[in-house]
């Protein structure tokens, strides 16, 4: 596309003018600077009121503009522009029409129609029996090639694929960006009213992690009193008010666990155990730390479907927080809202189930 | 040249005749008359009496029991277990029931009966084997123990894609049958021809088949033609299909066998008139595909990390990587050899020898990929394995034992065509589904195999092609299309071929051969045309080639076109480029580098001629012996066809100051359509004449200062655009040698048009002031 900068303004007239220029031309080969006599054909033709200090002054700039030397980028562009438009367009449109498109059309070819067998059985090929057949023939057997197979250049080491992921992700960015944009022009009031709820339910959560955070403390204190045990246990022994607080612990756990493996590079190899080695003992095994045992064991059922726990989590966040704050004082006699584990059954003292009573 | 013909039709019929009662003769024998044939022994005196000696056998073979096209298997197990060679009469040697015994358990032995049947039954059949079937060494010789060429006199012909397999599978092939090659199983391949008049079986290269129906368009020589590798749809084998498809209508005793590795063979039926088929199963383990998760940004890389990976953590088993070139291909190689240490070091990591693989590579050097994978490094050690990096070859021709792990980026180069910019260049593009598969195929040649995909599954549904696109979709057809005139041929537009070009691609074609005057008008073969043909050339050069006596430099042309017919004579291998191109300079020739190829070349005949050790001659001045003799080859084969052709051989004595101008115009008789014109002064940047593509000079050129117009003999198309092999001309040469090409009139308006313009009027001014005085 750069090269239309270059050119000319208008080509025609200088083409004219070289013929012009031609028959006064005495072997010279240059065309780059003109003289300025030859003036009548173009003035006349294109720009009547051009003077010929002005025509003197742009063909001179026409001139340095072609003999500049291209940049690299300049002319990687006009390379790739001239060859898409060489493929972009027929043969048979060309002008001055082909030879070998006569040729052809006298064994029987009409433009827009494929090579290959006719349907009906071939005709002795005299050559007047096969100008007679001016119809495209409906083939047999599948789609006919009419075009060159297209020339792509690929020019970088990206693999398959690579190409369409990043045009897939432009596509996604752009939908999001629309999306947000969207949801901008909701109304000023439904946007308090939403901001108000979003920060609400930001807070219920808050507490409520606070809460199981506390059940969980509460529980292995009890439980120290009553068999000093600590460790890992089945998850679906644990209430399911703060299991999911277990949970999500040991999940992040066992990922850390899996990218510290990985990360070791070629560690990774024990991932897929291969070669015994039989002079290999114990402690070489402890020192290239391929003992599988680790410290730490997660719960056996941390990878089963937990129904229960989808469920509690599946509540809203202030429901969820009333659980807790219920299962607290239903277990340990402990207002949460409080900080307080009182001493009976009757809770003497605390204003109430819910946070609006302890205002 | 008809007459010829005629006369080989004739004598061939004669032979047949003869057979014939050859054969009732040999059989009387069988029946208990043994004996007296024995008494009469053959007299080398008399031989000129007993014409048929040469072509019966004069010995007792148990094949005198067969009756041709109803044999069975089981009596040709019975002759192949005999102590005599049926075919020869000599006694069968160790060797020869050692391979015997292997080739038994070949899994086509056990259809033998299954295909004989079909054969019998048929006149086209469609034979799938995968590959390791055993199909490409024992189908032919099945054929051979029932079509009994000795007593007929017609030939078997299996036909291969490459030259390299069509010597290799017949020396493979004479082993077996305990001949020697070139006397009853041979060869041809262009260039070459090892076969005799004891010749039954005869391996060679589709194109060599085609090339020898231009003067047999019945393929009388032959009983049965056996199309091998047909899946890969080269040019000539599609070519072969639709002539053998007419031919087949006309000649009912021709048989025909299509024989291809992949599942795709309903296409083959369908096309030759739902012919049967019969499938072998290949001897093949399951393979385990992975495909990555994300795409990759750099293949290579992603593919040295992958057999890194492999080597460390899978068990033992040898690699087989894909990669596009040769320069990618030794990149890696590098990359892998100097990781492979470090991990030897660091990680206790068994060995792993690493081996290039591409068609460029010297024999011996490919020779290395069928080595022993490395012993562990110590007792008890990891055991080693080797890998293989290398082009698609590996893909289909080539088969390497103990292959268990495939690594497969999805990309391969190939040839592509377009007529809009008459461009034919080798480009990296995406693999077919079909190519990929294939790939995959590799790992599971000896066990249980895995697939490394460098590319998401999701890729490879939804971007890959299904199969790769036949190559005459990806051709420049010129040659052809005069082929196929010389075929006889007439309407090319109808002609019944299995995936039709382009009509584009076609009309280009027939208007180049216009161009060259090898077709006129009308679409009819000139007599330079018909001559032209015989060559084993692209039409400009053999073009070239004819015209040259006109310019007084045919022995010069003849040099330069054998140098071009074969891979570059140059070498420059990367730790010496600096020296390599010092000595490339000293042949250099300042009007270009077709002119410093032929200087090359007479250096190379001088150094012959003067006792040196050439080979260590050529080493020291960085120029590749394998390939300068070869064009001596190609040379020696040209000169006789020209021979024939009675196109003379001439000189301009080197002391006359045309020596080389001379050269330089015949260069033009041929190659007029590759002409590119700079585009203004000092510029550096040419453009194509016509086509109007910018193009660059390649780097690789001697010529230091090229002139305005430079004649090209290669259009290089990779990132940049680059005309290669280029030689100074003169614009005025243009419009004298190719008038017809060079009308001022039928160019677009342009810069070209205008320089032409130019030239004719100052041609036309110098004659008539010559005129004029």
């Amino acid at each position: 596309m750069s090269s239309l900068k270059h050119n000319p303004p208008n080509p025609e007239p200088r083409e004219e003018e070289e013929e012009e220029e031609e028959e006064e031309d005495y072997m010279t080969m240059s065309f780059a600077d003109p003289p300025p006599t030859t003036t009548t054909t173009t003035t006349t033709t294109t720009n009547q009121y051009e003077t010929s200090l002005q025509r003197r002054l742009r063909l001179r700039r026409e001139a340095e503009a072609r003999s500049r030397p291209k940049s690299k980028a300049e002319l990687a562009a006009e390379t790739d522009a001239r060859r898409e438009t060489a493929l972009s367009q027929s043969l048979f449109t060309s002008q001055p029409k082909s030879k070998g498109l006569a040729m052809m059309a006298r064994m029987g070819f009409t433009a827009g129609g494929a090579l290959g067998k006719k349907q009906q059985p071939q005709p002795s090929s005299s050559s007047s029996s096969c100008l007679l057949e001016q119809q495209p023939q409906s083939i047999s057997g599948g789609a006919r090639t009419l075009e060159p197979i297209r020339i792509e250049i690929k020019d970088g080491r990206e693999g398959i694929g690579l190409e369409s992921e990043r045009k897939r992700k432009v596509r996604e960015a752009a939908a999001a960006a629309g999306e947000r944009a969207k949801r901008a022009k909701a109304g000023e009031g439904e946007y308090r009213e939403r901001m108000r709820r979003e920060r609400e339910e930001a807070r219920w959560e808050g507490q409520f992690a606070g809460g199981q955070k506390v059940a969980e403390r509460m529980a292995g204190e009890k439980e120290e009193e009553d068999q000093g045990t600590v460790g890992s246990r089945p998850l679906r022994s644990i209430p399911v008010v703060w299991r999911g607080l277990v949970k999500a612990r040991e999940e992040a756990e066992r990922d850390r666990r899996m990218r510290y493996d990985l990360e070791q590079g070629l560690a990774a190899a024990r991932l897929l155990p291969t070669y015994d080695d039989p002079e290999e003992d114990e402690d070489d095994r402890k020192a290239l730390g391929k003992s599988a045992a680790t410290a730490y064991v997660t719960a056996d059922d941390l990878d089963e479907e937990d129904t229960e726990l989808d469920e509690f989590n599946a509540l809203p966040a202030d429901e969820r927080l009333r659980r807790v704050v219920e299962h607290l004082r239903d277990e340990y006699r402990y207002c949460f809202w409080c900080k307080f584990t009182y001493p009976d059954e009757e809770m003497e003292g605390c204003p109430g189930l819910t946070e609006e009573d302890h205002d | 040249m008809a007459d010829s013909t005629k006369n080989l039709k004739r004598s061939s019929a004669e032979r047949e005749g003869n057979n014939n009662q050859d054969s009732k003769r040999l059989k009387t024998n069988g029946d208990g008359s043994a004996n007296a044939k024995m008494d009469e022994k053959p007299n080398p005196y008399l031989a000129h009496y007993d014409e048929d000696a040469q072509d019966g056998f004069n010995f007792k073979s148990p094949l005198d029991q067969f009756e041709r096209q109803q044999t069975t298997a089981a009596q040709a197990s019975e002759a192949e277990d005999s102590d005599n060679n049926p075919w020869t009469g000599k006694p069968h040697s160790q060797q020869y029931f050692k391979i015997l015994k292997t080739r038994r358990d070949l899994p086509v032995q056990k259809q033998r009966q299954e295909f004989l049947d079909m054969y019998h039954s048929t006149q086209i059949l469609v034979f799938v084997g995968e590959t390791g079937s055993g199909k490409t060494t024992q189908i032919p010789q099945y054929v051979l123990y029932d079509e009994l060429p000795h007593l007929t006199g017609k030939l078997i012909a299996c036909t291969q894609p490459r030259r390299v397999a069509a010597m290799s599978v017949a020396q493979r092939v004479a082993n077996e049958l305990d001949v020697t090659l070139g006397e009853e199983v041979g060869y041809s391949i262009r260039f070459e021809n090892r076969t005799g008049p004891k010749t039954l079986l005869k391996y060679m290269t589709d194109g060599q088949l085609l090339r020898e129906a231009m003067h047999d368009h019945e393929m009388s020589r032959y009983g049965c033609i056996i199309l091998d590798e047909a899946h890969e749809r080269t040019l000539a084998t599609d070519i072969l299909m639709a002539l053998l498809k007419q031919i087949a209508a006309r000649r009912k005793d021709l048989k025909i066998i299509i024989m291809s590795a992949t599942l795709d063979a309903q296409k083959f039926q369908t096309y030759f008139y739902s012919a049967p088929l019969l499938a072998v199963p290949g001897r093949t383990h399951p393979v385990e595909i992975f495909y990555t998760p994300e795409p990759e940004r750099d293949y290579v890389e992603a593919a040295v990390r992958t057999v890194l990976q492999i080597h460390a953590s899978e068990p033992e088993g040898d690699i087989l990587l894909f990669l596009t070139g040769e320069e990618e291909i030794e990149d890696a190689c590098r990359r892998i050899g100097l990781e492979v240490d470090d991990m030897i070091r660091e990680l206790d990591a068994g060995p792993m020898a690493v081996y290039p693989l591409y068609g460029t590579l010297p024999p011996f050097q490919q020779q290395r990929i069928f080595d022993k994978a490395p012993d562990a490094l110590r007792k008890g050690g990891r055991p080693g394995r080797k890998c293989i990096v290398s082009t698609n070859i590996a893909e289909t021709s080539l088969t390497i034992d103990g292959i268990v792990y495939v690594v497969d980026p999805g990309f391969s180069k190939q040839k592509i065509y377009n007529p809009r910019t008459r461009v034919e260049s080798l480009l990296v593009s995406p693999i077919s589904k079909a190519s990929a598969q294939q790939r995959a195929g590799r790992a599971g040649r000896t066990r249980p195999g895995k697939c490394f995909r460098l590319y998401t599954e999701n890729a490879f549904k939804k971007e890959l092609i299904e199969q790769t696109y036949p190559e005459i979709l990806r051709s420049n057809l010129a040659n052809t299309v005069l082929e196929l005139k010389k075929l006889g041929v007439e309407d090319l537009v109808h002609f019944d071929l299995m995936d039709p070009p382009a009509p584009e691609t076609m009309m280009r074609a027939l208007e180049e051969l216009n161009y060259l005057a090898c077709l006129d008008d009308d679409g009819e073969l000139t007599t330079l045309g018909s001559m032209a043909s015989e060559f084993p050339l692209d039409p400009a050069l053999a073009v070239m080639l004819i015209s040259s006596p006109e310019f007084y430099c045919s022995n010069e042309i003849l040099s330069i076109t054998s140098l071009l017919s074969v891979p570059q004579i140059w070498v420059r291998p990367n730790t010496a480029r600096k020296r390599a191109d010092e000595m490339k300079q000293q042949f250099a020739h300042p009007d270009g580098d077709h002119l410093t190829l032929l200087n090359a070349y007479h250096a190379f005949k001088g150094a012959e001629q003067s006792d040196e050790d050439v080979k260590k001659w050529c080493h020291e001045h960085f120029l590749s012996y394998r390939h300068l003799s070869s064009a001596d080859n190609v040379r020696l084969q040209l000169k006789r066809i020209m021979e024939t052709h009675d196109v003379e051989l001439v000189s301009t004595p080197f002391q006359n100051k045309d020596y080389y101008t001379n050269i330089r115009r015949a260069l033009l008789a041929g190659f007029f359509m590759q002409v590119a014109m700079r585009e203004s002064s000092n510029s550096k940047v040419y453009k194509t004449v016509k086509d109007d593509q910018l193009v660059m000079i390649h780097p690789g050129t001697v010529v230091s200062s090229p002139y305005d117009w430079v004649v090209y003999n290669e259009f290089v198309l990779t990132t940049k655009q680059y005309v290669r092999t280029i030689t100074n001309i003169r614009p005025e040469w243009l419009l004298e040698i190719a008038p017809g090409y060079y009308d001022v009139d039928s160019f677009e308006k342009g810069e070209i048009k205008s320089a032409l313009t130019r030239i004719t009027d100052k041609v036309r001014r110098r004659q008539a002031m010559k005129g004029g005085r």
